[in-house]
């Protein structure tokens, strides 16, 4: 998936907000240098790259600097002030945080979505999953930089870091959910929920919740200057728009690791520019959206290692003011889904190579990803049904309606307009389109007093079933912007927290996805399954279930190594 | 001359007083703010939590008192911290300006050098067949767009040679030759560009002067051609050159964002587009006024070179 969901791209996106609707894109650098080669390439068969690339059964060598030509910047060095890719694209490097997910080098596939200890060795739950107790990894050190200097790390860090987050910040609706923290001595943290929650570990081992340090925030005042931690990596140089320098830590807990001596990224916010980066040498990782990209690639860099990874979600979908009318009629719901083509979408915009969309990661309810059909009745592409349901619903020569959306890649334009067509075609209903800035789309979004439709988000670092369904679903939370009101809906997700079984967690997720489906609540647009692609010497940078080693699960950077 | 360019200067006063209430009235009238761009993403920020930031970053003055506070600033040359990033706008000045100085006159030289010669010779040889050269060059340079030449000659690069310029600006006191090696291509590519509109314009000038009467004089004593064109015709074609090169100068500095983004330049136009994305009031307010004050003095600069070019001209 795109881990760049919520991040602006201005630079990415400036120069098609400048050019692209002058017409000069299709008529451009792609088609000339790709055009031709595509369409030879078209009429040949497609080659087929894997969907999992186990971990490297060689030795790791030490040593050596990774670089990678990267689109995002951090905004800000300060991980209370953000959750953009921008900054954990590396942040997840140089902290840590108390437990993690399994990097891909310690799954068999990419569904394993289990935890691991980071900073604590183990942690437990009081029975009534309120209280959990973390044990810390003994021996644990600050980066050896002043003014840390290397100090042990205690549970008094944890308890001062999450405070701090839950007083402020973009990451405070997770740490509001603690009552209290206690310090029983220096390596245990016990922490008090309002509330229980069987999934609270989850929430700690998300990316964002990296844990910084009292000194740095005590002298600096803010965290925008340092970014001092625990992780593998020490920040040695960051200069905005220009590079991120990250230096190995020597004095890292997991001896041993990490096994490259320097990472490097590059900002280059053109997507051309990345592209002769890789095939120069110059970039050692890519993300690509399309096959056609990766034929294009692989042209100059016949030995380039693809990874065709599948995506678990879409984090886009069409949200509706189901608050108000028409769209607080589940029959106009209804009907509009079963108006789109949504199989046309991934054919066309995505080469084939996306999925229809839904919004909890599947692996948390069933093994394999969705068919068509196990969406459901109203999810199928049945146009003549979905007018005569409008009609039934009382609206049967259509209406008028409005859709703001913000481009947060060039085919979302292309998904846009062909909702539109369907809209208008099937249904006779009037989409006028917006197309705004990032900060006015965000702005407005967000404030969810919106009339019509918008094409919405959910958050694209989350990992944890958590945040996927209790914080974007239920009616109460300040994330729920599809604007979800459903007391069922409420229901399962509050008893989710508290159901401690995996199957039976399993069973209760499965029946909010089929509410979800059932109720049209969140219409989940088709979504690309991008690739990672690398240079033939690197090892172990494969993407994992949700998280990609170029953003959100930079962490994994630790384990890659360099064979040359 | 003196009290012609006091006066000049007095008169950008107003000017530039109308651009920094231009500006600061199109930020204000654009929908959200820093704080939603940066944080409204998380959906975890009340509006209470929200409205105290924004009191800590004077956000909620009335419009006057924050527009007098800006200008207060700007005179007492403390222009103040980048709302989204926090870091002092002289600073992020002071990394970015250099970068397109020296993208903007690399450009500009190599322009020169394209455009002067090939519209001289344009000129002198009317209708030829190196006029007619000439005139498609000037045309494709009108023509082609920046982002498209730019992709263009990336791509091609890393496909035909397997060579980039080095990504990851290096400053050219760190490293002069990996700096050139960097500046070249961008710089080409908007020298291009630049050269066309300025070839034109060196060509008809040259083609109206050489039809002087003076230059007939001069054939006549039987100078040597080139004399006659560098030394009598040229610097009075070059008043109406000098004059699209200061406004091309005044372009270059604001205009160089699609270049620098292609060749990940860390230059001024990515810093204020990214600045007008994010609503960061106070770099976009302080970078526009930087253009604006040195379009005013590269005005004035040019009009005052036409003396220079042309002792006929006197300034009242």
């Amino acid at each position: 998936m795109h881990d760049d969901l919520l991040a602006p791209q201005p630079s990415r996106l400036d120069r098609r907000q400048f050019l692209t609707h002058a017409g000069w894109t299709g008529l451009g650098a792609g088609a000339l240098v790709a055009g031709a080669g595509r369409r030879r390439a078209s009429a040949q068969a497609k080659p087929s790259y894997p969907e999992w690339i186990a971990a490297s059964t060689s030795p790791p060598k030490r040593g050596g600097t990774l670089t990678r030509a990267s689109a995002w910047d951090p905004p800000v060095i300060d991980p209370r002030l953000t959750q953009s890719v921008g900054l954990y694209q590396f942040a997840g490097l140089v902290g840590s945080r108390l437990v993690r997910y399994r990097f891909p080098d310690e799954v068999s596939g990419p569904a394993d979505l289990s935890l691991k200890g980071d900073l604590a060795e183990s942690w437990q739950a009081s029975p009534d999953f309120r209280v959990w107790t973390f044990k810390l990894r003994p021996g644990v050190k600050w980066h050896n930089v002043a003014p840390l200097n290397g100090r042990e790390f205690v549970a008094a860090d944890v308890k001062y870091c999450f405070e701090a987050y839950a007083r402020e910040g973009a990451q405070s609706f997770t740490f509001q959910e603690i009552e209290g923290i206690e310090t029983p001595d220096k390596l245990t943290v016990r922490i008090h929920l309002k509330t229980p929650n069987v999934l609270f570990p989850q929430n700690v081992a998300e990316p964002i919740t990296v844990l910084f340090s009292k000194e740095v925030l005590e002298e600096d005042g803010d965290l925008k200057k340092r970014m001092i931690s625990t992780g593998p990596y020490i920040l040695k140089e960051h200069t905005r728009k220009v590079r991120v320098v990250l230096a190995r830590n020597p004095d890292y807990w997991d001896k041993g690791r990490p096994y490259i001596d320097e990472y490097v990224i590059l900002s280059t916010p053109d997507a051309a520019t990345r592209m002769a980066a890789f095939r120069t040498g110059q970039s050692e990782i890519i993300w690509l959206a399309s096959p056609s990209e990766v034929e294009t690639v692989r042209k100059t860099n016949a030995n380039a290692v693809v990874h065709a990874y599948h995506n678990s979600l879409a984090p886009f979908g069409v949200a509706l003011a189901q608050d108000k009318p028409p769209f607080n009629d589940v029959r106009v719901r209804r009907a509009l889904s079963m108006a789109i083509d949504r199989q046309k979408q991934v054919d066309t915009v995505f080469e084939g190579h996306g999925i229809l969309g839904w919004g909890v990661p599947y692996v948390y309810y069933q093994d394999k990803p969705l068919t068509a059909a196990s969406f459901g009745p109203w999810w199928q592409y049945k146009p003549a049904e979905a007018k005569k349901l409008l009609a039934e619903a009382g609206h049967p020569n259509g209406f008028d309606t409005t859709l703001f959306y913000y481009e947060y890649f060039p085919q979302m334009t292309s998904q846009v307009q062909l909702v539109q067509q369907d809209l208008k075609r099937n249904l006779n209903i009037n989409v006028k389109i917006t197309k705004l800035d990032y900060t006015t789309y965000y702005g407005r979004y967000v404030e969810s007093k919106w009339d019509g439709m918008s094409w919405g988000f959910q958050s694209g670092h989350a990992i944890g079933l958590d945040e996927r369904t209790y914080q974007y679903m239920h009616s109460r939370s300040t994330k729920n912007f599809f604007r979800v009101n459903d007391p069922v809906i409420d229901e399962l997700t509050t008893k989710l927290r508290q159901t401690p079984n995996v199957a039976d967690q399993r069973a209760i997720t499965k029946k909010i996805v089929d509410r979800e489906f059932d109720q049209v609540l969140r219409m989940w647009m088709p979504y690309d399954n991008g690739f990672m692609v690398f240079q033939p010497h690197v090892r172990n940078a494969a993407a994992g279930a949700l998280r990609r080693t170029d953003g959100y699960g930079s962490s994994a950077i630790a384990r890659v190594w360099l064979d040359r | 001359m003196y009290k012609y360019a006091l006066r000049r200067l007095l008169l950008a006063v107003p000017v530039l007083l109308l651009s920094s209430l231009i500006v600061f009235g199109l930020m204000r009238v654009m929908p959200g703010d820093a704080l939603t761009a940066l944080m409204g993403e998380s959906g975890n920020i009340g509006e209470k939590e929200l409205a105290k930031i924004r009191k800590d970053l004077r956000l909620d003055l009335p419009y006057h008192e924050q527009y007098l506070l800006w200008v207060w600033q700007m005179v007492s040359l403390h222009p103040g911290d980048s709302i989204f990033t926090g870091e002092p706008i002289a600073v992020s000045l002071a990394k970015a300006v250099p970068v397109t100085l020296e993208l903007a006159a690399l450009a500009m030289a190599l322009g020169l050098v394209i455009a002067v010669p090939i519209g001289v010779l344009s000129a002198t040889r009317q209708d030829s067949a190196s006029d007619y050269v000439g005139r498609v060059v000037a045309v494709s340079g009108l023509s082609l767009p920046d982002f498209w030449l730019g992709t263009l000659v990336i791509t091609f690069a890393a496909i035909w040679f397997h060579w980039i310029p080095a990504i990851g600006y290096v400053s050219f006191w760190e490293s002069p030759l990996r700096n050139l090696q960097q500046f070249l291509l961008p710089a080409a590519v908007l020298g291009f560009r630049l050269s066309a509109a300025t070839m034109r314009m060196t060509r008809s000038t040259v083609l109206e002067v050489l039809r002087e009467d003076y230059v007939r004089t001069a054939w006549a004593k039987g100078l040597e051609g080139r004399i006659v064109v560098y030394k009598h015709a040229l610097k009075n074609a070059l008043i109406p050159v000098v004059t699209i090169v200061g406004g091309q100068l005044g372009v270059l500095l604001a205009g160089t964002v699609v270049v620098e983004t292609i060749f990940a330049l860390p230059g001024m136009g990515r810093l204020t587009v990214e600045a007008i994305l994010f609503r960061d009031y106070p770099v976009v307010q302080t970078n526009v006024m930087l253009v604006a004050g040195t379009l005013v003095s590269l005005n004035l600069l040019v009009d005052l070179t036409y003396a220079w070019l042309d002792p006929r001209i006197r300034y009242q």
